[in-house]
């Protein structure tokens, strides 16, 4: 027990003691702080701010006042706060306090300044309606769109706003834009035509707009959950992310800890350092240190990035969102996964030279580990299914399916997380066995890097 | 406590369909300097892991230091294998005293020890630097003490002076006996058999698998001796016909530039010399002491139909590691 104790200290030191061990401990938070930051800015609505001229023909005479007015910077800007209102409505009730505080008051009132500063200056103008068309064209022809000029004509059908004889329907209007127009701009011409034509639809049919709207719209209602401890918002967002998170969590650190003893093992049998382990210790203790060093690597990365994440809820008040009970499993979970996983993959390390060799046998590992991924979205929308009880029963993958219904909105009953730890047990023990047979030969085993039915093969002969 | 450090009866090894150890009985006394001797693939490093439990026998029984297995006395045993490397990230000092606290050694003791051991093989600079910055020669070093620093009662040294320079090859040899003379037990194998000629007292040849040889070092020699003298005149023209005149004398050959001169059995060889350079003056006159080389290759090739060809390989093999394909460093699956 003593050796196998050294071992597992070594190996722990040996990979935690390392720059690439650090960078890879940091890469996955900034990697997913990159993620959140860059794709809001990827996939930014708001148009960028352009100088232009919207010309418009307007043979009704009435819509060319709607779109101007719709089009002013002012009036974007304050579109875009309201906008920005609305997204806030839909945060957590934990941000929603951030939000409130006169700090973010503040800082609101600032970025408005700023937006005001970003929106679009659209110069709108009327052309004769008898004008001819294909001149009015002409300046679309030149120039492209970011260098001012005409970036959009409008031409406004007759029948517009008033419905042609014997007909039930209005008609619309034409929308010719340069080459290139940004996308953004376009929307907000659209948005600003449709505005101005109801407008003057609803005018003309003698109502009210105001009324119109109020009688239409119904607000938008978010659910709340009852529970035996109380009520509380239904937040969707974070009922869909939660068994995200915990099988990222999972996945991360088993796969860490798993591919950390695949490469030591690798490194000792290709220095030939093993046969002077194995003149100190058995195959399998020299295994069983290593895995359990390996282990805590792992553990490293699940503290660590659970750690953090329990603090990120925390700071927002949402950790009432997790049962705790959650973690202690995530725990159980951990040790059954990194068991079977690592041992497989420590098996893959016994038995090839060179990590190049290794290739060939991970992918069936590795696609085996894919296949929670796959199963996120179906299992944590429907966690009762036939599939999702059957797959949580199934090793290797049983730990993340678990998770990710225990953490769903219909956790499973609780004898069935136990059978399914029942099998993650017998699965990690099968895992380990296998892996000392392997370990047992392939140690020792140079030349050409063997298959699975090799592997087989060789756990027979042991 | 038994008298014998290793003892192997009848012990067999197979891999597929050959035979890399084939019913070897050994025994090995404590205290012994054994050395192993066979060309590459005889069956040397399976018969060294086979004493290890790193593999195990099909058939027979191994004892060692008194134990059914060297699982059970590991931490008794200094084994350097021939596939032997570091860990090229730890530091020397770390990864001596890591080898050692494996091997049950005392981590107070190992303070003063390793710093010790490292002086003593003139490397005591390099304590703190990382394994993969040594030089090869300096390497082996390592590798060696880290078979020793815990003070074993038996070293197996699977091919020891592979790979080094002269200097640190009678470095090395140095240190093994001392090993030698401070009572551990020492078993190593060199398919260089001169190394073996000057370093052990005891020799047990291999081949194919099978002991063909087990014998003192004197006790072969005695028992293979030529019964020849070499003999040069110092005129080249002289003429030898007093020396075939000679009692016991049984006949001349020129050989190599010299002459051999056989005597009868049981024959006093210096009493021979004697008459022979009062018979003709002499410019070298020696008793001809066969190398175990010879020895072995006498054994293997026996009275069998063997081309020189197939000799002279046998030869080059025992004497510089020969042909590349002869070894069973791998275990065939």
């Amino acid at each position: 027990m003593n050796k196998i104790l050294q071992i597992a200290i070594r190996e722990f030191v040996a990979t935690v003691a390392t720059k690439a061990f650090l960078i890879g401990l940091v890469i996955i938070p900034v990697v997913l702080l990159i993620a959140i930051v860059g794709m809001r800015t990827l996939f930014d609505e708001t148009a960028p701010r352009i100088e232009g001229e919207v010309a418009m023909i307007d043979p009704t005479g009435e819509v060319f006042a709607g779109l101007y007015e719709y089009l002013q910077p002012e009036a974007m800007a304050e579109r875009r706060d309201d906008f920005k209102e609305k997204m806030e409505e839909q945060l957590p009730e934990g941000l929603e306090l951030v939000a409130g505080t006169p700090m973010a008051e503040e800082a609101r009132r600032q970025a408005l300044e700023v937006l005001l500063g970003e929106v679009p200056r659209l110069d709108v103008v009327e052309l004769d309606p008898g004008g001819d068309l294909e001149r009015a064209k002409d300046p679309l022809r030149r120039g492209n769109a970011t260098q001012g000029g005409r970036l959009a004509l409008v031409v406004v059908h007759d029948d517009a706003v008033v419905q042609a004889e014997g007909r039930e329907t209005y008609g619309k209007y034409d929308l010719f834009v340069r080459s290139k127009l940004d996308d953004r701009i376009e929307r907000e011409i659209r948005g600003g035509m449709v505005d101005s034509i109801v407008d003057v639809r609803v005018r003309r049919a003698g109502l009210d707009r105001e009324t119109i709207e109020s009688l239409t719209r119904v607000g938008r209602v978010r659910s709340t959950t009852v529970t035996e401890e109380g009520e509380k918002q239904t937040n969707e967002v974070l009922n869909m992310l939660l068994p995200l998170a915990f099988i990222v969590l999972l996945f991360v650190s088993v796969l860490s800890g798993g591919q950390g003893l695949m490469t030591s093992t690798i490194e000792e049998k290709s220095s030939r350092v093993v046969e002077l382990m194995l003149s100190a210790v058995s195959p399998m203790q020299l295994m069983a240190g290593k895995i359990l060093g390996q282990m805590c690597v792992g553990f490293v990365f699940l503290g660590v990035y659970g750690g953090m994440s329990i603090a990120a809820l925390m700071s927002f008040a949402l950790l009432g969102m997790v049962d705790v009970s959650l973690l202690f499993y995530l725990v159980i979970f951990y040790f059954i996964a990194y068991f079977v996983i690592a041992s497989l993959m420590g098996s893959v390390g016994a038995a090839v030279n060179e990590p190049r060799e290794a290739q060939g046998l991970m992918a069936p590992i590795m696609m085996t580990l894919m296949i929670p991924w796959l199963l996120w979205m179906p299992i944590s929308r429907d966690p009762d299914s036939m599939f999702a009880v059957v797959t949580s029963f199934l090793p290797p993958i049983n730990p993340f399916v678990m998770l990710i219904r225990m953490s769903s909105t219909s956790p499973p009953p609780l004898w069935q997380v136990w059978v399914s730890i029942a099998i993650g047990v017998a699965a990690a023990y099968g895992a380990l066995w296998f892996a000392g047979k392997v370990f047992r030969i392939g140690l020792l085993m140079y030349g050409k890097p063997p298959n699975f039915r090799t592997l087989i093969r060789w756990v027979r002969m042991a | 406590m038994t008298t014998e450090a290793i003892v192997l009866e009848g012990v067999t090894k197979t891999f597929g369909p050959k035979v890399a150890v084939d019913e070897l009985d050994l025994a090995v006394p404590r205290g012994g300097l054994y050395g192993f001797i066979g060309p590459n693939g005889a069956g040397k490093t399976t018969t060294i892991r086979l004493i290890m439990s790193i593999l195990f026998p099909d058939r027979g029984r191994i004892s060692v230091l008194g134990q059914r297995s060297a699982l059970e006395a590991k931490d008794r045993i200094g084994y350097l294998p021939e596939e032997r490397g570091l860990y090229k990230k730890m530091k020397v000092a770390a990864f001596l005293t890591y080898v050692a606290r494996l091997k049950g050694a005392d981590r107070a003791d190992l303070r003063r020890r390793v710093p010790e051991w490292l002086e003593r093989v003139g490397l005591a600079e390099v304590a703190g630097k990382r394994c993969e910055e040594l030089s090869k020669g300096m390497q082996q070093k390592i590798q060696f003490l880290s078979t020793v620093i815990h003070e074993p009662e038996l070293l197996i040294l699977d091919e020891p002076f592979s790979g080094l320079d002269p200097v640190n090859m009678r470095l090395l040899r140095d240190l093994v006996l001392d090993q030698h003379r401070r009572g551990a037990t020492i078993i190593f194998s060199t398919h260089v058999m001169i190394q073996a000629e000057q370093i052990c007292d005891h020799v047990v040849m291999i081949h194919h698998g099978a002991k063909v040889l087990d014998d003192t070092v004197t006790g072969i020699r005695a028992k293979y001796d030529p019964r020849t003298i070499l003999f040069e005149p110092r005129d080249p023209g002289a003429d030898l016909a007093p020396l075939g005149a000679l009692a016991r004398v049984r006949d001349v050959r020129a050989a190599n530039g010299a002459f051999e001169i056989s005597l009868e059995e049981g024959t006093d060889p210096s009493a021979v010399m004697a008459q022979i350079v009062a018979a003709v003056p002499a410019a070298r006159v020696e008793l001809n002491r066969p190398t175990l080389e010879d020895i072995f290759v006498h054994i293997v090739t026996g009275d069998a139909d063997v081309g020189a060809e197939d000799v002279a390989k046998l030869r080059a093999d025992l004497r510089n590691g020969g042909s590349p394909d002869g070894g069973t460093k791998e275990v065939e699956a």
